[in-house]
Formats: C-alpha cells, structure tokens, sequence
C-alpha cells in the first residue's frame, strides 16, 4: 500500500475526539474517496495526513506512506515530503494563493523549495509547463497575473498546477470542486482525472458529494462524527450498502433524473435535532 | 391558462454601476445584472429560477420580492401593480411575499429568541398576533417540526437545519400567498436538505402559496419544482414545465449545465435499489 492509515485519531482539549481510531488504504495510483456529512471529521483526518493540524489539536496513530510513518517525522522532514511527494488542492483556491504574488511566481517558488539548485528561470519555464498541462490558454502571459485576475475555476487549475508540478506521488483534494459552478466543477473533475491517467498519481477525494464520489473513486470510506462506519470498492457503497447509515445518505440524494416524491431522511439518526 | 398568475414579472431589468467608473461629470458605466426576465408564478406552484453565480437569479428573486428596485420593467402581484410602492404601500406586499435566505444563521438575530424572531414580522405589521406570541409560536414551531419548548432559545442553540425551519417559520408567519426561497437549502447537508425539501413541499401542499424557488442545484430543482425558468448573464434561455425542461432541453446552454451535473452511476443506481426491495421483502 502507498497509504496505509491505522488508529488514527485526533482529538482537542476543549472539543473532544473529532476522529476515532479511523483505518484506510490507498494503492499507488488508487483513488480513495472520503465522505461524510459536516462534522463526520473528514477534513481533520486529511489535514492529520498531511500534519496540518490546527494548534490545540492532538494526533495518534500510524500513518504509513510508502513505508515511512508520517506520524513520526519531524516538521522539518514533513515539510520535505509535504507539497512533493504528496500534494494539495483545497476548497477555496484564493486563500490558498497569496495576492501579492503572480501565480508564476508561487508556482516557481513551490517547485523550487522541493527542487534545490533549480534556476529561477528554469523554474519559471516549469510553471508555465505546468500552466499548460492544466489547460491555462496563453500560459506565457497569464504567469505574470495575480490570483485576483482568475476566474474561480482558473484558479483552481492554478492550485492544479502548483500540486502537479513537483510530480506528485499522492494528491489530497478537499472539496476541490465545492465552491465552483456546476459546469466548472466537470472541467476540474475531468481535469483531475487527466493528471491522475498521465502521472500515475493517487488521490484522496474528500467531500460530501456522494455523486462526485462516484465518478472519481474507485474505493470509498464512509465517516460519521469521526468513524468510519463502512468501507468498500465504490461499486459495492453505491450498488450494495451494508451500512444503514450509507444506505440513509444515499436515500437522502436529490435525484437529477428522477423526482422520487417524499425524500427519506429516516435511520440518520436525526430524531430530537438535524445534526 | 385562464388562471390569472399570483405573480407576473414582465421584462425586468436591473443595472448595477460599476464601482470606480463614475467621474465628476460622467455617470458611472452600467452593469446589467437582470436582463429583461419575464414570468408567471402561480398559486400552489414552485417556479424554479436555476443558474450558475453571476447568472442573475437572485437579483431576479430580490426583484420580485420587492426588496430592490427595478430599473425598468413591472411586478404585478395578483394582478396589482406592486413594481413602484414605497413606504407604507410596500408594507402590504411584506404580508403576501416573503423570503427564506441561505444562511439561516445570518439572517436569524443572534441576540432575540424564537418566539421573537417568528412573531416580529406579525409585530413589525403592527398585526394582532393570533392567541399570544408565545402560543403562536410554539404553533409555528410544530408546523415546521420544531420542539415547541424551544420556544426560549436563541438561534445558536439550533443546528443548521433546525435554523433553517425557524427562518421558514418566519416566513410562514403572515401567510404569505407567494415564498421566495433563495438558495434555502444550498448550504445543509443532504439529510438536512432532504427534510427541509419535504418540509417546504408539506407545507406548500397545506397552504397554498406560490414558491419562487432560486437554486444552482439541479437535482434539488427537479425534486421541487413545478416549473423552470434556465437563467445566464441576466437573461432567461429557457422556461418550461420541470419534467420538459429536464428531459427535453432546448436551450445549448440547458443541456451543457445539465451534462455537467455529477450522478451516482444509473447501474450502481439500480441495483441499489433492487436490493433493497429485495430486503424489505425478505423481512
């Protein structure tokens, strides 16, 4: 396994246990989709991954990348694996782009903090590349533009671009697509799979769109309030739930193509409150 | 139809100025957010106002409420010209159109409790409150399932979901003839969503109104709506009856935003199904 995540918990001093004792493999070049409603800890166990827990927030637990425990790394050695060997793309791209740089800039700078000895000039040629593969028309141009001057979407292909550029072995999205227009987020969705064909990367998709995870994921983990209550190929969660809560989530889906009268909501375990 | 509609919005246009272009002695450049949009809401009906952001639909919904001005066009509501009323005037159409927003948390008062927050439009109408506040309150409460011994709270001691049903009490609380739902359920999660969509449908069946419903998502739409107008770049490219609209789009940019939609695979769909048909037969 490339991922291999044991007992993982995360827990605050004030707020309890966000993540329970969660257990998850990804195969290289996998993609792993984690879902779950606001509050199951889906995001606090990618950003535990990535050891970019909040302050105040504490980790137990193995997470094994390509045999290294990542629990165990110092910050100074995760920061080497961080944004390399395993990349990022986040929900909300503008703040993950610093306005008072051009986009080229923090592309180059990304690739060349992983990359010693790199030119600037290199690097600079490395971002439009990377622009390029990310379908940024006039790459040449738009790398001296600042993140203000891009669409939603273009910036998130920026993001794209940042995390592919060091050609990473695993990509972690969080809500990649969750801020963007229905007809961006298919362009982002295609655009990810792309990536994912041409590089051979592994992804974890974290969302609460089941349908997004349906047409990304080939395995999917299911979590609520901070455990995983099933796991399984993505065919068998979608087609075949053993899980009453799965089968609840996927009963409670809006259908495009069908109206399907009184939604059921029951067995979510929503009596006495929505939560 | 020989149903006169509740509410009839004819070639509304709204223009924006655009933020810095203004001179001493130019005007600032205009910006058309609503661009010439008609349509027909009637009693009992959902007409659903879909788009991307930036496509103008809720613009169009403010418009029709009334809570923004238009630069040109009219609203007519149940047959009166409603598009220039100010003041005291626009009070009375405050009884027959309401609204229901996305964040039901911003638009509660942090600081006022239930029974304050869905009585106040009632006392703001300076309008006999039917049985007492806190009686009609718990009564709001129960019709949008909600414990009426939280009569007391404060929004914070609510979930989302729940806040949301206290925003929909409000808005329930005139008897308003026409709700105006802008984003209502964007922001729930899907089991929460899946309920306040039954809740508005129950609540529509029981009492009539007209819902003009305003949503990005499609499968949200195609749930609750009765009819659908398709808007980009200020304008309406499509408007039909749901089902038509959804399985026979005419409009380029209809099907492109339908194509887009993401779907639980129709196969997996199925046998999901079939199997649990098969475990409620086997019980």
């Amino acid at each position: 396994m490339m991922l291999s995540v044991r007992d993982l918990s995360v827990s605050f001093r004030t707020g309890g246990r966000v993540v329970d004792g969660i257990d998850f493999d990804l195969p290289a070049g996998g993609s792993l989709g984690i879902v779950g409603e606001s509050g199951s800890g889906k995001s606090m166990t990618s950003l535990a991954v990535m050891s970019l827990l909040p302050a105040g927030a504490t980790r137990t637990g193995s997470i094994v990348f390509d045999g290294v425990d990542l629990a165990t790394l110092t910050e100074r050695a995760m920061r080497a694996i961080r944004g390399d060997r395993i990349a990022m793309v986040f929900q909300d791209p503008l703040s993950s782009l610093n306005p008072y740089y051009t986009v080229g800039t923090q592309i180059a700078e990304a690739y060349r903090s992983h990359r010693a000895g790199v030119s600037r000039s290199a690097a600079r040629k490395a971002a439009i590349e990377a622009m390029e593969r990310v379908h940024i028309r006039e790459a040449g141009r738009r790398v001296d533009d600042y993140p203000h001057q891009f669409s939603g979407g273009m910036r998130q292909r920026v993001m794209i671009a940042m995390a592919l550029i060091t050609e990473p072995e695993l990509i972690i999205a969080d809500e990649p697509t969750t801020a963007l227009d229905v007809t961006v987020q298919a362009q982002i969705l295609d655009l990810l799979a792309e990536v994912r064909r041409d590089t051979g990367a592994a992804l974890v998709l974290i969302t609460h769109d089941l349908a997004v995870v349906s047409e990304v994921a080939d395995r999917v983990v299911v979590m609520r309030r901070g455990r995983v209550v099933e796991t399984g190929a993505a065919e068998q969660i979608f087609s075949d739930p053993k899980h009453e809560y799965t089968r609840a989530l996927l009963d409670a889906v809006p259908r495009i193509d069908d109206e399907i009268g009184e939604l059921r909501t029951t067995e979510l375990g929503t009596t006495g409150g929505d939560r | 139809m020989s149903i006169e509609p509740l509410l009839r919005a004819r070639d509304l246009v709204k223009e924006f100025p655009v933020a810095g272009t203004a001179g001493l002695l130019v005007p600032a450049k205009k910006f058309t957010a609503v661009d010439s949009v008609s349509f027909d809401l009637y009693a009992g009906h959902t007409l659903a106002l879909v788009g991307e952001s930036g496509s103008g639909k809720s613009t169009t919904a403010r418009l029709a409420a009334r809570l923004i001005d238009v630069t040109s066009g009219t609203v007519h509501l149940d047959g009166r010209d409603i598009t220039a009323l100010h003041g005291r005037d626009l009070q009375g159409v405050r009884r027959e159109v309401q609204m229901v927003f996305q964040d039901p948390f911003s638009s509660l008062n942090p600081r006022h409790t239930v029974e304050r927050i869905v009585t106040a439009p009632l006392v703001y109408q300076k309008r006999p409150v039917p049985g007492g506040t806190r009686r009609f309150a718990q009564s709001l409460m129960e019709r949008v399932g909600l414990d009426p011994e939280h009569v007391d709270r404060y929004p914070s001691q609510f979930s989302g979901g729940q806040a949301q049903r206290i925003g929909i009490a409000r808005a329930i609380a005139v008897g308003p003839r026409v709700l105006v739902c802008d984003e209502a359920v964007s922001a729930l999660d899907v089991s929460v969503q899946a309920q306040i969509i039954n809740l508005l449908r129950g609540l529509q069946s029981e009492e009539g109104f007209a819902c003009l419903f305003i949503a990005h998502d499609l499968a949200v739409v195609r749930q609750i709506a009765t009819s659908v107008a398709v808007m980009t770049d200020g304008k309406v490219v499509e408007a039909g009856e749901r089902d038509d609209v959804f399985d026979r789009p005419q409009h380029e940019y209809t099907r492109k935003l339908l194509a887009a939609v993401p779907r639980i695979r129709p196969e997996w769909e199925a046998a999901r199904q079939r199997n649990a048909r098969e475990r409620e037969t086997a019980r």
